[in-house]
């Protein structure tokens, strides 16, 4: 009697072709990724039909938390020329000559301090705390940033005496990469991402803030409006 | 007396690739997860240097010409704007001086309607007014798109859409055709959404004269007598 031959079959995949996939995947993904920078706070932007794209170059965004807080961030140029790192280190330098022009008690910062800065992807906080700040380590330093008072900032129309923001402001403005000097002229130097809630009365102070540093072409960022009239 | 066989293990050559993929996956994970694909859009504007400027310098708006528009919003208890809830006013020429000022009562110029719902709301409401104020250049920009969606100005893609920019620039900026002069202001209440949606109405509408300004001690007046009278 012929026996019923059951064939055995192989239950193994063969996984080469998986992984091959999964490789190049991979690989895309980490040519194409930007990371998200890590921000003090989380702003929704409101939303526009704007398709201009926020320039990944040369760029000093002003965070403005809905209670009035406001953070920076400085992006370097494009090529490695002005690194954000270098941008960053010469913003501080040139912040620090501008604060001392007009405060008795001086700020001076040693090299860890401005190594710290040049890291840090957001900052904010009164140049009289500066030292302290940039001494914490890092992950004490985002929870500081986040609990304290924000660049101090207020009403003012007189350039001759300006506040801490409009000394950033300038401070940027004189920077050693003279591309971020000139797209600020230009109008796309200069972005603030404000969340929607945020009362108009607190974007307007930063908005008055740049005019009277004679910066009146700046952008506003928005996020893409999800349906199309 | 025993052979020494040599018996030759046979090893299986595949390797098994699981955990590899098992790895990978995680990994894309990773980079999806911390990615942003998505970039910002931006809405570039330009404010008026606050610089004291002669009023003889100044170019004066012409009374048919300028719309307010003014944005006002409401606050919950953490001082916060709500975005869905608001008002917006407007009223057509300068603010009232003089003589107008105290026909006020009888003749209120302003008139408002309520951020609602996407449909009804006060942007629909906005856009037909701004659309009407600048139906010269909204008809001419209308036949232009028509053009540039049938490819008339260049096969090229690229090309095409260029030179419909450049054509549209020229259109907005003409000063034959008669262009409304928008100027928004806002309450300290207004939610920076509203005072967003409405600049993005400027852009909708074709609209390249159009400036922020701060709220008038007239402005205020009017608001609080047309809430007067809505409540009467």
């Amino acid at each position: 009697m012929g026996k019923v031959k059951i064939k055995k079959k192989e239950t193994r995949i063969d996984m080469t072709a998986m992984s091959d996939v999964t490789v190049l995947l991979l690989t895309f993904f980490m040519l194409t990724s930007t990371f998200l920078q890590k921000e003090p706070v989380t702003v929704i932007t409101p939303p526009s039909v704007s398709e201009e794209k926020v320039p990944d170059a040369n760029l000093l965004s002003v965070l403005v938390s809905p209670e009035g807080k406001i953070f920076l961030e400085v992006l370097g140029s494009k090529d490695s020329t002005y690194k954000s790192e270098t941008v960053r280190a010469d913003l501080l330098k040139n912040m620090a000559a501008e604060y001392n022009k007009t405060h008795a008690n001086k700020v001076s910062f040693n090299a860890k301090q401005v190594d710290a800065f040049s890291k840090q992807n957001a900052f904010g906080v009164p140049m009289s705390k500066m030292a302290q700040w940039l001494d914490l380590p890092t992950d004490e330093r985002d929870k500081a940033l986040e609990e304290g008072p924000g660049i101090p900032i207020n009403m003012n129309e007189n350039p001759d005496t300006p506040n801490e923001f409009q000394m950033w402001i300038r401070a940027a403005y004189n920077s050693v990469n003279a591309e971020l000097k000139e797209s600020m002229v230009k109008g796309r130097g200069i972005a603030i991402k404000a969340d929607q809630t945020t009362p108009y009365s607190v974007v307007n102070v930063v908005m008055d803030n740049l005019q009277t540093m004679k910066m009146n072409k700046f952008t506003l960022m928005t996020a893409l409006k999800s349906e199309e009239e | 007396m025993a052979k020494n066989k040599s018996r030759q293990k046979k090893f299986d050559t595949r390797i098994d690739f699981t955990p590899m993929v098992d790895m990978n996956m995680l990994l894309i994970t990773f980079f999806m997860l911390c990615t942003t694909m998505i970039k910002s859009q931006t809405l570039q504007i330009a404010l008026p240097t606050n610089e004291k400027v002669d009023i003889e310098q100044q170019n004066k708006v012409k009374q048919s010409e300028a719309v307010t528009i003014i944005i006002d919003g409401k606050l919950d208890d953490n001082g916060l704007s709500k975005p869905d809830e608001g008002m917006l006013y407007y009223f057509d020429g300068m603010p009232p001086t003089g003589e107008e000022l105290k026909n006020l009562v009888n003749s209120n110029p302003m008139k408002q309607v309520e951020f609602g719902n996407k449909t009804g709301g006060a942007l629909p409401a906005i856009r037909e007014i701004l659309q009407e104020r600048n139906k010269d250049v909204v008809k001419k920009i209308t036949e232009l798109k028509k053009d540039w969606k049938e490819m008339k100005f260049s096969n090229n893609e690229e090309k095409n859409d260029s030179i419909y920019q450049v054509k549209a620039r020229e259109i907005r900026n003409d000063s034959t055709l008669k262009r409304p002069v928008v100027i928004i202001k806002a309450t300290p209440n207004a939610s920076y959404a509203h005072v967003v949606s409405v600049l993005d109405e400027m852009a909708i509408n074709s609209i390249s004269r159009y400036q922020i300004d701060r709220i008038g001690a007239v402005d205020s007046a009017m608001m609080i007598l047309l809430q007067g009278q809505q409540t009467k």
